[in-house]
Order: structure tokens, then C-alpha cells, then sequence
């Protein structure tokens, strides 16, 4: 993946001649200046993550022989879930094209909130999803299951896409997820804490998506399950997208920056608490998922 | 600058301070740079304020350093668990309706403490034990024959704080001003650029999410029986201060008869609100439409003509 795409800078920004010149600094240096004021430095360099605005939506033009169209599957969720590893293996099929210079999660969707989502944005969303002839496109944004303005664009802006979700034991999860959030803890602890617990309320974006794509379109897979047999999942998935469900992909035995142990680093109190609080919506999430093996959630098992 | 309110001074080390009252770091006595030097601090990124700040030892009570060491007592103060704790909403008029009740002589409001605490929005991960609990005991100081309280306006959006606030304080009575979400969400989404937070995803989301009402005062409503629990509506309120006030008097025990002399100062208002499309507008109408639809149900008292976005999303 080139710079630019990682960084969303928009094609062919100006930049100045400081930003050229920071941008040569070594890598890391970065990490000497305050949090605060890391994302001042990104944005004075013209970058910006897919996710904030001033990103780039304008989408990459398609190569020799590629055509465009909307997205035929998108993962939604979950963060800190297995994710980005699943999305690794569906894009090592053969049918699937990936272009490499395209971030797996492309948060096109995660700017819709406050702008309005018409036929030219459709079109723009359609942009970012080049295929050869034969293949399937799509992205894999975990966010997108928790953020709620996104479940009801999906009609308009893809609909005809497979929807994939992969969920994971909720206590296991949390401290994963908050490692991602160091900088928002230092400006709101609170809301950072929020935001991550947020996204183990898995229920509950299921049931917003199923009210808006037929369930047939979805698929729920659970972490646990994938590590245990990889192979048998994985198939499950490519038949679901329609994919020949006979290739085994060489890499990605298992997930490269997995935590384990449910609720690793909480106390007794906290795990108790975060129990009650996520237990009706993982009863919730099993009356919707009936495949759901709570076993493998070992603090939900009676709920 | 914004009203920081308690600030804790804590070194690199952990070396804590003075007590600072409200706002003093720039506008109290023991601090007071020149003019040009506050002009020159303002007119700074509000990220570099903050990274400045922090340098300095200065933290906020929502941020990741504030120490919590709570406030010494002044002569003939005791500490307990608050008598009264408002939990949301943000940009609802909280900041105006907390001074109206500081404002009551029955009431102690200490002004070098921050009305938001914000102490339980810590420990939505971390252990809540007894020391915990006396801890936050400990930042409600009150005069004889006074109650005291506060009042964050995040907690409502909290998920963990309900039941951190039935352990700690389950004798209080707990205050919310509820805003049509759709605006509450454009003045939240303005206020929380505008103090420097980075315009992302997970910012607006956060912005949507606090205004889904029902589905967090449901939390509370497991802990908490609801006649202890006064539900406000921002517009009455804005329509009606007297009457209102004087319900929420009657509500905290206190005598209904005072009237601070204004009823309208404008506290913390947003400015220029952040441009909402219209059809996007729409679609949050829409996707807020049933929890307005249950918090209806729950309070029949609050006024569903009040709220324009009940009407455009169908609620």
C-alpha cells in the first residue's frame, strides 16, 4: 500500500515546502512530540486517516481492464475482533480482487453523518471497489457496526453486498480495544473508554443491519470459532460470497496480534460489572445468531 | 480558554499541587499573566493549549491526568455521598441549570470545584471498591443543613456509570435535561471540535450516540426507582425557568420560593453550530425516531411538539 493511501492524503494536494521536509524525517520521530499534537503534524503534512476529515473520498483510478461497481461484500465490525485478519484471508482468493494500493477499510460510509449521501456519492463509493473480470470486491471497516448512521446507507450505497460481521467474546475484546484509543484517553478518558466499550455491543448492531439488509446477506462468524477450525470457517465464508469454497490459503493460520484469555487484564469487580452490563445484549446476539457457541464465552455461558 | 474548573497541578513525577479555583489558572487570583500573554495563548490551536497545559501539570477532571485527590474541608464542612448527581445531557443546559440550583442557600457549591466530577467516568474499566467510593465521597464537601451534588453531563452516555453511581451514592437523586437530539447533536458535535477534538468517525459517533435517551436512562432505571429520578426537557425549561426551577426545588427537598436574580444567563452556549445537511438531518431524525418514541413512553410529562426532529423522523 503506498503512503498516500495509508494516509489518505488527497491526490495531488500541495504541500509545503516545511511539510516536505518533515515528511523526511526519520520514522518515529514523530513519537517525541506530545499526543496532542501528533494529528496538527499529520494534517500540516496533508495526511489524514480514512476515518478523519479532509481524508481523500475521491476514489483511485481503475488499472488496465478494470471496471468499477458497488461493493459485493463488506465487512462491518467488529473492532479488536479478528477483522482485519479474516479480510486478509478473503482477499487471498483468487477471485477476489485486492488492489494493494487500497486500504482494506476504506471508511467511505464514515463521513456520511452530516453530509448528504446521494446518486454522486453512490457513485464515489462505487469508485473505490475496482475489479478484474470474474472477481468479487469489496472492504472490511470494523467501525462501520458502530457507528450508527452507516447500517441505514446501506440500501442506497450497496445493496446488493454480502454483509460480514465477526464477533468476539466482549471481555476478551475490551482491552484490546482500548489500546487503540491512547490518545483519546488523554483528552476524554471517559468517552474513550465509551467508544471501546461501545463496540462489544454486538446485538445490538446486529439488529440495527438486520433491519436493513435481509438476513440471508449476512453472515455472523465468532472469533473463537474461526481460530479453532480456520479451514471449516473459511469455506463457510467463500460460499457465502459466492466464491469456490476449495482454496486454502497458505498464510494466516492463525491471527498475527492475538490477546488471549477472557478478560485479561481486568479485576474480578470490573469483569463481574462488564458482565452485567453486556449479558442482555449477548442473549440478544444468540437469539439472532443461533450458530453463537457461548461455551467459548465462558463468563456469558449461563446467561 | 475553556472553564477548566478544579485543576490539579501534578509534575511529570506525579507531584501534586495547589488547588486552583475555577478558572484561575487565567482569570483567578494566583495566577494572571499579562494581557498580551492570553491573547497569545488563545490564539493558539486548542490542541496546543491542552499539550501546553499538560506540560504545565495542568489537567481537566475528563482527562487522563487529573489527580483525584479530593478537595481539603473548609472550617465546619463534612464530606458524603452527593445528594443529588445530574448525568445528562451535554449541551443541554446543564451548565445553566446547575448554577440556578447553586444558587439556592440550601445548596453547597464550593465554586473551586468543577460542577462536573466527572470521577466515576474513570472506572469504566478499573476496580470500584470501598476506597474507591469514599473517594468520591470526599469531593462533595457541604455546610450544615445544605445538600450538594453534581453534575456530568457524560454520564447519561456512560454505559458503566449507573451502576458505579447505585454503589456509591444510592440515596441520591438524580437530574437530567433531555434536548431534541438532532440539535443536541449539532451543538455537541461543534462544542467538542471546537475544544480541539480530532473530526473523526469516532468523534461524531460519539456525538450521535449520546442522544439515544431511552437506551441509557433504561440503565439507570435498573438502579434507580423513578420518582427519584426528574427527567427535564430543555425547551420547557427554556420556555418556562420559573416553573421549572421551582419543580426541580420542590424535587431536591429544597424551599421553592427562592429566585436567583437572573433566570437566564446563558451558560457554555455553542456559537455557531456545525452545518447539518438537511437530508442528513433527516436520516438522524429517522434513526433517533424510536428511542424518542420510548422516551415518550417512559415520560409522558415531557413534550413531544417541542421536538422538531420527532415530527421529521416520524416518532
Amino acid at each position: 500500500m503506498t503512503a498516500e493511501a495509508r494516509h489518505g492524503r488527497r491526490p495531488g494536494a500541495a504541500r509545503p515546502v516545511v511539510a516536505d521536509v518533515l515528511s523526511r524525517l526519520p520514522l518515529g520521530l514523530h513519537r517525541w512530540l506530545p499526543l496532542e499534537q501528533r494529528a496538527d503534524l499529520r494534517h500540516a503534512l496533508g495526511r489524514f486517516q480514512p476515518d478523519e476529515d479532509g481524508s481523500g473520498l475521491i476514489p483511485p483510478p481503475p488499472a488496465p481492464g478494470e471496471t468499477t461497481g458497488p461493493p459485493d461484500y463488506i465487512g462491518m465490525g467488529a473492532t479488536s475482533a479478528g477483522a482485519r485478519w479474516w479480510h486478509r484471508l478473503v482477499a487471498d482468493h483468487p477471485e477476489v480482487s485486492n488492489r494493494p494500493d487500497l486500504p482494506p477499510a476504506r471508511h467511505y460510509l464514515s463521513h456520511f453523518a452530516t453530509r448528504p449521501f446521494g446518486p454522486d456519492r453512490r457513485a464515489q463509493y462505487e469508485g473505490w471497489f475496482p475489479r478484474r473480470p470474474g472477481t468479487i470486491a469489496g472492504e472490511w471497516t470494523p467501525t462501520y457496526s458502530s457507528l450508527p448512521w452507516v447500517a441505514p446507507l446501506l440500501p442506497r450505497a450497496a445493496p446488493h453486498a454480502r454483509i460480514l460481521l465477526i464477533v468476539r467474546d466482549p471481555l476478551a475484546r475490551l482491552p484490546v480495544a482500548l489500546v487503540g484509543h491512547e490518545e483519546d484517553r488523554v483528552a476524554q478518558t471517559g468517552t474513550a473508554i465509551a467508544d471501546a466499550v461501545d463496540g462489544g455491543f454486538y446485538g445490538a448492531q446486529l439488529a440495527q443491519v438486520l433491519t436493513h439488509v435481509p438476513a440471508d446477506r449476512v453472515q455472523v462468524l465468532q472469533y473463537e470459532q474461526c481460530r479453532r477450525d480456520r479451514d471449516g470457517h473459511l469455506a463457510a465464508t467463500y460460499r457465502f460470497l459466492g466464491l469456490d469454497d476449495g482454496h486454502r490459503p497458505e498464510r494466516g493460520r492463525q491471527p498475527t496480534s492475538a490477546r488471549t484469555g477472557p478478560g485479561a487484564d481486568l479485576d474480578p469487580d470490573t469483569r463481574d460489572r462488564l458482565v452485567d452490563l453486556y449479558a442482555a445484549d449477548v442473549i440478544a446476539l444468540a437469539g439472532l445468531v443461533p450458530e453463537l457457541d457461548l461455551s467459548l464465552w465462558p463468563a456469558f455461558d449461563r446467561a | 480558554m475553556q472553564k477548566v474548573g478544579r485543576m490539579a497541578r501534578c509534575g511529570a513525577r506525579g507531584r501534586c499541587g495547589p488547588l486552583w479555583r475555577q478558572g484561575a489558572l487565567w482569570h483567578g487570583e494566583a495566577v494572571r499573566p499579562p494581557r498580551a500573554a492570553r491573547a497569545a495563548f488563545r490564539s493558539l490551536s486548542p490542541r496546543t493549549r491542552t499539550a501546553l497545559l499538560h506540560r504545565a501539570g495542568y489537567f481537566a477532571p475528563w482527562e487522563g491526568g487529573f489527580d483525584f485527590t479530593p478537595p481539603a474541608l473548609g472550617p465546619g464542612e463534612t464530606a458524603g455521598p452527593p445528594d443529588f448527581v445530574g448525568i445528562g445531557v451535554q449541551k443541554g443546559g446543564t451548565s445553566w441549570w446547575y448554577e440556578l440550583i447553586a444558587d439556592h442557600p440550601g445548596v453547597t457549591a464550593r465554586p473551586d470545584l468543577h460542577k462536573e466530577r466527572h470521577y466515576l467516568s474513570h472506572f469504566g474499566t478499573e476496580p470500584f471498591g470501598p476506597a474507591q467510593v469514599a473517594r468520591y465521597h470526599g469531593w462533595f464537601p457541604r455546610r450544615r443543613g445544605t445538600i450538594t451534588g453534581e453534575w456530568t453531563p457524560d454520564y447519561l452516555a456512560y454505559p458503566w456509570v449507573a451502576a458505579l453511581l447505585a454503589r456509591s451514592a444510592p440515596d441520591a437523586r438524580l437530574l437530567v435535561i433531555l434536548r431534541d437530539p438532532v440539535e443536541r447533536f449539532r451543538s455537541g458535535l461543534t462544542f467538542r471540535l471546537s475544544q480541539g477534538a480530532l473530526a473523526t468517525e469516532s468523534t461524531v459517533a460519539d456525538a450521535v450516540r449520546q442522544g439515544f435517551y431511552a437506551r441509557s436512562l433504561r440503565r439507570y432505571l435498573r438502579y434507580f426507582d423513578p420518582d427519584r429520578m426528574l427527567v427535564l426537557q430543555y425547551e420547557q425549561c427554556s420556555a418556562d425557568p420559573a416553573g421549572q426551577l421551582a419543580g426541580t426545588y420542590r424535587f431536591l427537598g429544597l424551599d421553592d420560593a427562592h429566585r436567583p436574580d437572573s433566570l437566564r444567563t446563558a451558560v457554555n452556549a455553542s456559537g455557531t453550530k456545525r452545518p447539518l445537511d438537511p437530508e442528513a438531518g433527516l436520516r438522524l431524525a429517522q434513526l433517533y425516531a424510536d428511542d424518542m418514541d420510548e422516551v415518550f413512553t417512559l415520560f409522558p410529562h415531557l413534550d413531544r411538539s417541542l421536538w422538531p426532529s420527532a415530527r421529521a423522523g416520524g416518532a
